[in-house]
């Protein structure tokens, strides 16, 4: 049996952490992993083995190209894809967090079924 | 409001400090080429500030903003940024002579003179004189700081570190290593600590992985103080420092000549001046208005912009960039806009709490009761427009409460309570919301009372008053027509009902609750949005129409299959993490043409104390809004707020989430 | 059309732009001969079905194109919803049902449903502005005074009229905006 690929997403807005966490269950049938902050990331990346990693870029601890930097350099977790799902649209912050190897740039509003189709398909579902 | 103190004080107070401020310049002049004097500097630097002070708490906004420029020189004289020259100090003499004239202007009560021009200019000038050239922005890579440390920082974060570099302040590279298992509440320490002296721009975690349990962190830090302090502060925490750049002086650019008009001669008269402007609130509307079509147009370039970027036909990509580039330019202003006109909506509610507190004073003595009037948080802001309807239903619930709240002293005496009795009128912040209760210790509210009135009047079966429960029972004191007060008093019979409060509030999109022990008193809580003038909004789809749903009373959103809904007395409910909540479909309650769906998207309103999931089909985003009343033929329609436009110039309907929440989770009064 | 100019396309197209730019031509218009008895009343005459009703021209505030019309949830049959006009937000009736008229309420939601002909009439009223759709507006029409009889008594309509009115042969209904929109 195919073990159930896990998610992680780092955001700190309560709704749009649900949001995201019930489409992906929903509609792509993975598991959700949804940490508040940064810190809460870089805490629980050693424990799971994440298919893919969601980034919010403006957090109250550390930012979310500071973490698209640890992920990317870090030998354990640099060919996890990373999407940044921001409200954020200033180009540096896109262009620098593409740079950094983030696979998407995901600006707020979305649509969630259409991110779900994203997921899959950087998933190979 | 505050009352403006008279011009006469002022003007005779602030000549004063700039008389003394003359003197010390005086000498300053004297000894040209010398090293000043620290001390006269420092009293030169202490009269631009209290002068600053006092002006711009009488409203004078032109010499304030020229004695704050003055006294940011001084400052950064003071602290040796920059040196005592002459450009510098002619620039600190003609600030006294423009000073001078600026106060002969507002003792006559004038607001438009030579005076005023001179005081921009030279106010401009003196920024020049001690800012860093504007026109060579310092190259943030040639300050030491690693590029890898670059690329990760935000816009926001990078435009701290200018700021600091601007001001010459050092920069240092602190490392530091942690548990994995403890280091956030380490690097809160870290930072609590690095605060006094320095402004962390940047926590970079490192990326090389040293071992499994251990995370190393580097911090990129402003320090103001001598690196020998940073050093003592992070020793605790095991870390490290490195210099990156060291602090820097701005140099003075070369000094450009100020026009020098002859200044007028002071004449002091005594009539009254301002520089604070009143506004009718409807014209700041408008003004919202006006900047809520700009962000309209905003979203429009923006999807503009970006679609002749990726169209790339039809349009040079240099024009597409600086299409990009000036949308972004747009949109920054427009909230620092939007910001400050929602800032200058803002008043205290210590305004509307003033006038309620000399109300209920004459009151009480017409009462013969004895009562203690206590009013906190009158420094909580809020709208302008929310504080002035306030007013009404707050001094009926005070009356109320003196009225039928508060028992006579004799009974409160007999019944164990001290004779005097106390309300209380208190405002608070809660995020989003600004709640505000009105509390007493009196008798609290007589359920039987209620019971038996609901009934006579035939708003409810006994059998139903019977199986209601307390809070719900309570809720009944909100119906139109409902007083259990059998005898009316000369205080509050004025024929206005709870009802009228609720109705008021609900325009506020405001919700009331009561809190009633028997025999502890009553307490009215209020919980009001901040402001109706631009709020966020969640776009929602249901049956194909688009509704826009306040985000401030959105909790979150869940997505629910239908098997999962439950029914509770012919009500579907939801289960949200062991909490059962009234569940409705938006496009149900609209009597829309209903669809089945594999998967109903629940907004989870709540308000006070209620929940409410509201399903609709799709979550179209979130946006800011600027929400336009619906027509008053249109007020008998329920559960809708007011329209706006997405961007699309169509109406889109906006939900009024308070009137909902009533609708559903409220007991109907019917029989 | 390319991406690109679809996306100008949307940029430029203006749903609220009135059909008429003002009413100012008509100050400007040249005045009829004077009858040296009464002056004539100016009234905008449109059509509602095969009827042809006016209301005085002084109520009239604007004539707009039909834009798209946002439907509100449990309000009157009588209101097709709420219009954007340039940012406010205005309420649109359909009239027909009360005036007993064929065609009655239909749903209309958009630009594409309404014939090219059809106009909102904007009416200035005392308990706020309002739309009414109209099948076409055919223009200012100067009635006489003293040709105006009180509508025919009887009739479930009766309440909403102020009278009829002819010109030649044609014959005008007068319609009380007032109480047509109440």
């Amino acid at each position: 049996m195919p073990e159930t690929l896990k998610v992680l997403v780092v955001e700190d807005s309560k709704a749009t952490r649900e949001l995201l966490a019930s489409a992906l269950q929903a509609l792509a049938g993975l598991e959700v992993v949804t940490v508040v902050s940064g810190f809460e990331a870089l805490k629980v990346l050693p424990r799971h083995r994440f298919a893919l990693i969601i980034t919010d870029i403006n957090m109250p601890d550390i930012n979310g190209l500071e973490l698209i930097n640890f992920v990317k350099k870090n030998p354990h977790y640099k060919d996890t894809p990373l999407f940044v799902v921001t409200t954020e649209g200033r180009t540096q912050d896109r262009e620098r967090g593409l740079q950094l190897g983030a696979s998407e740039y995901v600006i707020k509003p979305f649509e969630p079924p259409a991110l779900v189709e994203l997921v899959k398909k950087h998933l190979k579902l | 409001m505050t009352e403006r103190r008279p011009v006469a004080e002022f003007v005779a107070e602030a000549t004063e400090i700039v008389e003394g401020l003359s003197r010390e310049l005086l000498g300053l002049d004297e000894r040209r080429g010398e090293e000043p004097d620290p001390e006269r500097l420092n009293a030169i630097f202490r009269a631009a500030h209290s002068l600053k002070g006092l002006a711009s708490l009488f409203g004078h906004d032109r010499i304030a903003r020229l004695a704050h420029v003055l006294e940011d020189a001084l400052d950064a004289l003071r602290l040796g940024k920059v040196a005592a020259d002459d450009a510098l100090i002619d620039a600190f003499i003609d600030g006294v002579d423009v000073l001078s004239g600026l106060l002969a202007m507002a003792s006559r009560g004038e607001t438009d003179g030579p005076a005023a021009e001179r005081a921009l200019a030279l106010a401009q000038h003196i920024e020049t004189l001690v800012a860093p050239a504007p026109e060579k922005p310092p190259a943030l890579h040639e300050l030491g700081v690693d590029k890898a440390v670059l690329n990760v920082l935000t816009e926001y974060e990078e435009h701290r570190l200018r700021e600091n570099v601007k001001k010459g302040v050092a920069l240092y590279m602190v490392r530091a290593v942690f548990s994995l298992e403890d280091f956030d509440q380490k690097l809160t320490a870290l930072n609590a600590a690095l605060k006094p002296l320095a402004e962390v721009v940047s926590t970079l975690p490192s990326a090389q992985a040293s071992d499994e349990a251990r995370i190393a962190f580097d911090l990129l830090v402003a320090c103001r103080q001598p690196a020998a302090d940073l050093e003592a502060v992070i020793r605790p925490f095991g870390a490290t420092h490195a210099l990156l750049s060291a602090s820097v002086a701005p140099r003075p650019s070369a000094p450009v000549p100020v026009p020098v008009t002859a200044g007028p001669t002071a004449e002091v008269s005594l009539k009254s001046l301002s520089q604070t402007v009143r506004v009718d609130i409807a014209r700041l509307d408008r003004l919202m208005a006006a900047v809520g079509d700009l962000l309209l147009t905003r979203t429009n370039i923006k999807r503009f912009a970006e679609g002749a970027r990726a169209a790339g036909g039809g349009l040079h990509p240099m024009w597409a960039q600086e299409l990009s580039r000036e949308a972004r330019a747009l949109e920054r202003k427009l909230d620092d806009l939007q910001k400050g006109i929602l800032e200058v909506r803002m008043v205290p509610l210590g305004q509307v709490f003033d006038r309620l507190a000399r109300l209920v004073r004459r009151l009480l003595r017409e009462s013969g009761k004895e009562i203690d009037f206590e009013i906190s948080g009158g420094d909580v802001e809020l709208d302008k427009l929310i504080v002035e309807e306030l007013s009404d239903p707050l001094m009926h619930l005070l009356r109320n409460a003196i009225d039928h709240g508060i028992e006579a002293p004799d009974k409160r005496a007999s019944k164990g309570k001290p004779r005097r009795g106390r309300i209380r009128l208190r405002a608070a912040n809660s995020g989003n919301h600004v709640v505000i209760e009105v509390g007493d210790d009196g008798a609290g509210m007589d359920d039987d009372r209620i019971r038996d009135e609901a009934v006579s009047r035939g708003l409810l079966t006994t059998k139903k008053a019977a199986d209601l429960q307390r809070t719900d029972l309570l809720n009944l004191v909100f119906l139109p027509g409902f007083s259990t007060r059998r005898q009316v008093s000369e205080l509050s019979g004025r024929g206005v009902g709870l009802d009228v409060v609720k109705t008021n509030l609900g325009r506020l999109s405001g919700l009331i609750d009561i809190v009633s022990e028997r025999g502890q008193g009553t307490t009215f809580v209020l919980t009001l949005p901040l402001t109706l003038a631009i709020i966020r909004a969640l776009v929602v789809q249901s049956a194909g129409r688009t509704y826009a749903v306040p985000m401030s009373s959105v909790l979150e959103i869940v997505a629910v299959r239908p098997s999962e809904l439950r029914t509770v007395e012919h009500r579907q409910m939801l289960s949200v993490r062991g909490q059962t909540v009234p569940f409705v479909r938006l496009s149900q309650l609209f009597k829309l043409p209903e669809t089945p769906v594999d998967l109903h998207y629940v907004v989870l309103v709540g308000l006070a104390q209620h929940r409410l999931g509201i399903a609709v089909d799709h979550l179209l985003g979130q946006q800011d809004v600027v929400t336009k009343p619906l027509s008053a033929r249109l007020r008998d329609v329920p559960g809708l707020a007011g329209a706006t436009d997405l961007g699309d110039r169509r109406a889109v309907l906006v939900l009024d989430v308070p009137a909902l929440v009533s609708e559903i989770v409220r007991p109907q009064a019917s029989p | 059309m390319s991406t690109f100019e679809q996306l100008i396309d949307q940029f430029l197209y203006r749903p609220d732009e009135p059909g008429l730019p003002s009413l100012q031509w008509l100050a400007d218009a040249p005045r009829p001969e004077s009858t040296g008895v009464e002056a004539p009343q100016e009234f905008l005459a449109f059509s509602l079905t095969d009827e042809t009703y006016a209301v005085p021209i002084a109520t009239v505030r604007e004539i707009v194109k039909v834009p798209v019309i946002t439907e509100v949830p449990r309000a009157p049959k009588e209101l097709l919803g709420v219009m954007n006009l340039r940012g406010e937000v205005l309420p649109v009736y359909d009239v027909r049902a009360r005036l007993l008229l064929a065609g009655g309420v239909q749903p209309i939601t958009g630009p594409g449903d309404v014939p090219a002909q059809a106009r909102i009439v904007l009416v200035k009223s005392e308990s706020g502005d309002a739309g009414i759709i109209t099948d076409g507006v055919e223009g200012v029409v100067r009635l006489l005074p003293s040709l105006t009889e009180p509508p025919p008594p009887g009739g479930t309509e009766k309440p909403f009229l102020a009278g009829l009115s002819r010109r030649g042969e044609r014959l005008y209904i007068l319609l009380d905006v007032e109480k047509v929109l109440e």
